[in-house]
């Protein structure tokens, strides 16, 4: 009896400290690298926000969800933290509501659980490269726009594919994506292959399992600039809007992230966030993808663009 | 109760050729997995009770190997790290990762299972058979594998039920079994609940019948004085 | 050591296997805790109650582990009735805790079952109620009997844990795959996929082989 209870002992000491190791590392982690930020001389204008809602102001951070496998928008660097423009935009609101952009817990979240993500409560808004669709509108409330994305087509270099071509073909794309439910609608004779991460479809790609990745051009572009083997097809398609998801009604973090959105449009900061995450070169042709103070995106409302075939 | 008039049955009703198209994939993988891992884990048990040499090192080395790691982690091992072995890519197909990484998990589980068995048969039954003039080799089929495969039906038909339930997971590497048809359709439709609910009654029902089925023909094929 | 090696090597080590152990804790210390109660309770001859531990037992045990996990983070917080949130942390805890609970039972009701009658008459014999003989006589020796099944349980688990990738934890998988992602789209492309997946398969079998042979020797000694 005496042998068990030391060896239980042990065992539960040993359960407990794996706990609090695991509870204690990434919070050290990040202290560590706390990099020193470039801040301006003068004191930036305090911008005129609506008040922050009452979740959030209490917990004194946000609890934002992004993707973690989406470059250049949502990604893991090189030491492990999160980044991307996503990620800025949203490290963006914790300095806007908090004075420091490091006041935000990140989740990651894929396609398919960024909305149940959200609905459940355990985020309080999801900044993760959410096309506006009429479907999604009805199960949550879509900020203004912050990003337009353009659907394109990668293919290896050797593939003569293109949209007009795709009849029999395979088509890979991320699961619960607005190019899931457009090839659904509109290529029903082509095979849809579903996969939870962009780098295993473009996987896909490579190893001839599907003909072509249909997908975001700022990812795609990315991809196709590492790999000589790939190419982007000059279709274009699907151009919508990307919105911040919110819990449906929820008047008060509407409120906000909507000022907070226009706020850094007047600024034009979202050109120093692109400048920031994407190569100089392709800098030019993503301009205006991003909103500026002289240009607006707008959802394609009452239109079900998944449903609009070429 | 609001929770009956809230959820939408209506909705699962509509979906249901959808299910039954992903559990019959479901079904064909987990097949070829309990077959296959049957056949591994006779000829591998059989190989480690008998301490064939070379033979029974390399399966030691399969089976502690298999059941000390993740089936996740094979699962992506095969189907992502095999393509990039520099100079040698190994590329295969989602139906091939299926059923092979299935049954690579399953027989190395029931190899432990069938060794246990076969060892347990008592010597003086292998001894008798030998002393009959039996090779080692006919020993084995007539003395050895009747009565230590019985021994192992037990384990065994745990090992089956969870060759099933793994097939789960490949939804991971998107092949279109049920549970990958579930996780699409909640990430189109948004009813989690309807979704989730009807996956979960369809692999209970799954399960349990298997289980059912395989425990039926363990009492049939029990031996008499046993039952 | 190729310059890739190490800041993968940093970020799995450092934030991926943490999340891993301590998801895992909180699985097996969850399951244990759960899984002795419900198993002791299912031996007692009232059969209501052993059929709803049952029902739970069969439930969770029959499904895969990551249906439930969906159901518990996707289906739940939405159900008509229950509405509560939790982390991806907390919802893929909750998951194995379910089936850890219920293996743990099964395993506590025949290491209880397993105890001889003699045990029971005895304690009873000298006046031990019902909950003072399980506690002081039976309970004892049945966990003892336990011991080894629950080492093995807690080598699952950790190797479970990696189903919580599916739902966006960051664990040691997730990290090795974020990592490939990232190695597959920085010059010069080469994800290192082989390497990285074998790495993964050689730390989960460092952590759990020690824990199986310490379940057999424990079984060898303890019964």
């Amino acid at each position: 009896m005496k042998r068990i209870t030391i060896v239980a002992a042990a065992f539960l000491i040993a359960a407990a400290a794996f706990a609090a190791w695991g509870t204690a590392a990434p919070g050290g982690k990040v202290a560590a690298l706390a990099g020193p930020t470039a801040k301006p001389k003068k004191p930036p204008a305090k911008p005129k926000l609506p008040a922050l809602p009452s979740d959030v102001r209490k917990r004194k951070k946000w609890l934002i969800g992004v993707k973690c496998d989406f470059s250049p928008f949502g990604f893991i660097d090189v030491r492990g933290n999160h980044d991307g423009y996503d990620v800025q935009v949203a490290q963006r609101f914790a300095s806007l509501a908090f004075g420091s952009k490091k006041k935000v817990d990140f989740t990651c979240v894929t396609t398919p659980s960024r909305i149940p993500t959200l609905m459940s409560g355990r985020v309080d808004i999801i900044v993760s490269t959410l096309t506006w669709t009429q479907a999604r509108s009805e199960q949550i409330d879509f900020s203004i726009p912050y990003y337009s994305a353009v659907g394109r087509l990668l293919v290896p270099n050797n593939s003569s594919l293109g949209i007009s071509s795709l009849g029999g073909k395979t088509i890979v794309t991320t699961r619960g994506a607005i190019y899931a439910t457009w090839t659904s609608n509109c290529f029903k004779n082509s095979t849809l292959l579903q996969v939870d991460s962009p780098a295993l479809a473009v996987a896909a790609v490579k190893d001839g399992r599907a003909d072509t990745f249909m997908f975001d051009d700022a990812f795609l572009l990315g991809v196709a600039t590492q790999d000589a083997t790939l190419r982007l097809t000059g279709d274009k398609f699907l151009n919508v809007p990307w919105g911040i998801g919110i819990r449906k009604g929820d008047v008060a973090m509407n409120r906000w992230v909507n000022a907070a959105l226009r706020y850094m449009k007047k600024k034009d900061e979202f050109v120093k966030i692109l400048r920031a995450n994407a190569p100089a070169r392709l800098v030019p042709g993503f301009l205006d993808n991003v909103p500026r103070p002289k240009n607006t995106f707008a959802y394609p409302v009452g239109k079900d663009v998944a449903s609009i075939c070429p | 109760m609001t929770l009956a008039a809230s959820f939408d049955w209506q909705f699962i009703w509509e979906h249901l050729p959808d299910f039954w198209t992903g559990l019959k994939a479901t079904l064909k993988v987990a097949a070829i997995g309990i077959v296959a891992s049957l056949v591994i884990g006779i000829v591998l048990g059989a190989a480690r009770a008998h301490k064939i040499p070379i033979l029974s090192w390399v399966a030691a080395i399969y089976v502690e190997v298999i059941r000390n790691t993740p089936i996740l982690v094979q699962i992506f091992f095969i189907a992502g790290g095999l393509t990039q072995i520099p100079g040698h890519p190994i590329r295969l197909e989602p139906f091939t990762i299926a059923w092979l990484s299935v049954t690579i998990w399953g027989g190395a589980y029931n190899t432990e299972n069938f060794r246990a068995g076969f060892e347990a048969v008592p010597w003086r039954y292998r001894e008798a058979g030998l002393a009959l003039g039996f090779s080692r080799l006919a020993t084995f089929v007539n003395i050895t594998l009747p009565i230590g495969a019985r021994i192992a039906m037990p384990s065994s038909i745990n090992t089956y039920v969870s060759v099933l339930k793994n097939t789960s997971l490949l939804t991971a590497i998107g092949f279109a079994e049920v549970t990958d048809t579930a996780y699409s359709l909640d990430s189109q439709s948004f009813k989690p609940s309807e979704v989730y609910f009807a996956l979960g009654a369809t692999y209970l029902l799954v399960v349990w019948t298997l289980s059912a089925f395989l425990r039926f023909i363990e009492r049939r094929l029990a031996i008499p004085e046993t039952r | 050591m190729p310059d890739w090696v190490e800041p993968v090597a940093h970020y799995m080590i450092h934030q991926g296997l943490p999340t891993t152990l301590r998801l895992a804790a909180y699985a097996v210390v969850g399951s244990t805790l759960i899984g002795v109660l419900l198993g002791t309770l299912l031996t007692i001859r009232f059969r209501p109650l052993q059929a709803l531990i049952r029902v739970y037992v069969e439930v969770w045990r029959g499904l895969p582990i990551l249906i439930t996990i969906f159901i518990v983070y996707f289906a739940l917080p939405t159900a008509p009735v229950i509405h509560h949130r939790f982390g991806a942390i907390a919802g893929a805890a909750i998951g194995l805790i379910l089936w850890g609970s219920a293996q743990v039972a099964e395993a506590t009701r025949g290491a209880v079952q397993s105890i001889p009658k003699e045990q029971h008459e005895a304690a009873a014999a000298l006046g031990f109620g019902w909950i003072g003989r399980h506690r002081s006589v039976i309970l004892p020796q049945a966990l003892r009997r336990l011991l080894p099944p629950l080492v093995s349980l807690l080598a699952n688990i950790i190797q479970n844990t990696t189903i919580a990738s599916l739902i966006g934890v960051t664990e040691l998988l997730a990290t090795g795959q974020r990592s490939i992602e990232r190695l597959q789209l920085t010059p010069p492309g080469d994800s290192h996929a082989f390497a990285i997946y074998a790495a993964l398969l050689v730390a989960f079998f460092c952590i759990s082989f020690p824990l199986t042979r310490l379940a057999i020797y424990l079984e060898r000694r303890l019964v």
